[in-house]
């Protein structure tokens, strides 16, 4: 799909596609152990119920990414997919007054220069925004950050529209899932996709936070698979969000990161202030 | 959006169509991810064509990209902060409805749903002087209820009567249970589905569209209610606050928004509200908690008085029996 483009790339172009993407191994230390730290090409998927702090992570990523390297970012560039009106940008720019040494205008403004938005409001509307991403890509060789929020805005009218047949309902999410996997190969990005947590959990009767500290796999019931094959096969790592709900702890959340190839678990802690995400 | 026709996009006339189909592509995401060398020799369109024609359909059809400098300068001219009117609520929500928006009031029969967002229709429409649009699909709203409001604010009668210049800034829809719980359940998914489109349109009515989008794709009656308005389609932006009812979940047997899962991640706000623990009598005080919020850490309460609004005092029981001078009894249209 790419060929029409690749026939007109020139050598620049071709240089900034494969050499001008910089690392984002440091993107956020307490979230990717060294050996585990989001390489080029990944895809990861941010999955859990409302509330849980999904969002609020991806402000915290997207915020380290677009901040100036003097003031503890990245410098690098971030394009976000909205598809359910979802983006608080207001919310967004709390958070980098928060960590920026002199919040003025002029920095803010900055910073969010390097973000790039674009709603989505279909699933085929997403498909073709992900085909014209090809071009925006080449001309901004700075884009190493992609995020999909949320994947499963669109699940409920895909398969109100699909008829009967499971194939074709599934149909627009499994070439978006091919497209995302091979625009973040070809083009070396990382990408953070959320989805939500839709589906009834099995009822459990051992259910409970307790459980979950002394048995980690238990943290896998909450998660109930009901995305295409397509999909959930290019997924490298999964990441659960969940709220605490006991009182003593606040307003904790947790968040379970496993790698699905070497079934890696690990656990995080953290809490949600006006800076954003701060680990514990 | 999907299939092919002539004049879908500058440059695709109906020979193009025909060839097109009989190459088998009909629709544009497959002309799109088509391999268009071999488009080329099966339709005997010439590739130049075909290229400038994915070139053509790709910029209309897919998702603009905004520079988020240039976004954020539009919405710090665009969006407003409602107060609603109620001081305990505005501590709760960062200092009001924020336009753009879908705030959610959810809570028990009598809790005071109803009561909250007349109050806020009128204090948008007479503190604040701009339009609010309530939809009613409850009964809860009576023309004597608000006039109480309003007397309650200014005595004087022109001043209540008025008609605001103000542009649309609020739409109420009390309840958003009533209308979508009906579709929910069993197997059928196209009620899933119809509630996540309502969500979308609601959003994105919020966040400034034509309302001609709405009107083209519902045929509720709650959403005909907006083509009947006039002068609404410089809506702008507004904020949307809506009611739901609470439900028992099944596994734990607490009590929880209604609608499910799938509704839950639609409101940016939500508050709770309760009848005062352990106060025995139905008293006017409510405890309102906020449950969701995109800026404030959840979990805040604060107390509500209802009998603070408009004359009289709220008695007895709750579904609006409210005191009423014999004027206005037979008023209800």
């Amino acid at each position: 799909m790419c060929s029409d483009f690749h026939r007109a790339e020139s050598g620049t172009e071709l240089l900034a596609r494969l050499e001008g993407r910089s690392s984002l191994k440091e993107i956020e230390p307490h979230l990717f152990a060294d050996e585990e730290s989001p390489v080029h090409g990944d895809i990861l998927e941010f999955h859990g119920a409302e509330g849980t702090g999904k969002t609020e992570m991806l402000y915290h990523l997207t915020a380290r990414c677009i901040l100036p390297k003097s003031e503890g970012g990245l410098e690098v560039e971030v394009v976000f997919i909205d598809t359910d009106y979802h983006f608080d940008m207001l919310r967004l720019v709390t958070v980098l007054e928060h960590r920026l040494s002199q919040s003025s205008e002029e920095a803010v403004r900055h910073c969010l220069g390097r973000l790039f938005l674009l709603y989505c409001g279909g699933s085929t509307q997403l498909l073709l925004t992900l085909c014209s991403l090809q071009t925006m890509l080449c001309s901004h060789p700075s884009v190493c950050l992609l995020i999909l929020d949320s994947l499963s805005a669109f699940y409920w009218i895909d398969r109100a529209n699909g008829g009967e047949s499971v194939n074709l309902q599934e149909s627009t999410l499994k070439k978006c899932a091919h497209l995302l996997e091979k625009l973040v190969n070809e083009y070396r990005l990382v990408l953070f996709a959320t989805t939500q947590s839709i589906m009834q959990k099995a009822s459990n009767p051992e259910e409970g936070p307790s459980c979950a500290f002394n048995r980690p796999s238990d943290v896998d019931v909450d998660y109930r698979p009901y995305l295409c094959k397509a999909w959930q096969q290019v997924v490298k790592r999964r990441i659960l969000f969940s709220k605490q709900n006991d009182s003593k702890a606040g307003n904790q959340f947790s968040l379970v990161s496993r790698h699905l190839k070497s079934n890696n678990l690990k656990k995080h802690f953290f809490t949600i202030g006006e800076s954003g995400v701060e680990f514990c | 959006m999907g299939v092919l026709r002539a004049g879908l996009c500058p440059g695709l006339t109906q020979d193009m169509v025909q060839l097109l189909k009989s190459g088998g592509i009909k629709t544009v995401v497959e002309l799109v991810s088509a391999d268009l060398e071999e488009v080329a020799q099966k339709c005997g369109l010439s590739y130049k064509a075909l290229v400038a024609l994915r070139r053509v359909l790709l910029a209309q059809f897919s998702a603009f990209p905004f520079n988020g400098a240039d976004l954020y300068e539009e919405l710090k001219t665009t969006t407003a902060i409602l107060s609603t009117g109620i001081g305990s609520l505005d501590k709760l929500l960062d200092a009001g409805l924020y336009t753009g928006e879908v705030t959610e009031i959810v809570g028990a029969p009598g809790s005071g749903k109803t009561q909250v967002c007349l109050c806020v229709a009128a204090n948008v429409a007479h503190g604040l002087q701009q339009n609010v649009l309530y939809i009613d699909s409850n009964g809860g709203l009576t023309a004597s209820r608000i006039l109480q409001l309003l007397q309650a604010r200014t005595l004087d009668e022109e001043e209540q009567v008025r008609s605001s210049s103000g542009t649309l800034k609020v739409v109420v829809v009390d309840s958003v249970a009533a209308v979508v719980a009906p579709l929910l359940g069993g197997q059928q998914r196209e009620g899933l589905a119809l509630m996540v489109q309502l969500a979308r349109e609601l959003k994105t009515l919020a966040r400034d569209l034509s309302v001609a989008v709405l009107v083209r794709k519902w045929a509720w009656s709650a959403m005909l209610a907006f083509s009947l308005v006039p002068g609404l389609h410089q809506v702008g932006r507004c904020s949307f606050q809506v009611t739901n009812h609470m439900t028992r979940d099944r596994d734990s047997g607490q009590l929880k928004p209604a609608l499910g899962r799938s509704w839950s991640f639609v409101p940016s706000t939500r508050l709770l509200l309760d009848s005062t623990q352990g106060s025995g009598s139905l008293g006017s005080r409510r405890v309102a908690c906020l449950t969701k919020s995109p800026r404030l850490p959840t979990g805040c309460q604060e107390t509500v008085d209802l009998g603070s609004w408009g004359t009289p005092a709220f008695q007895g029981d709750h579904k609006g029996h409210w005191e009423q001078s014999p004027v206005f009894q037979g008023d209800h249209t």
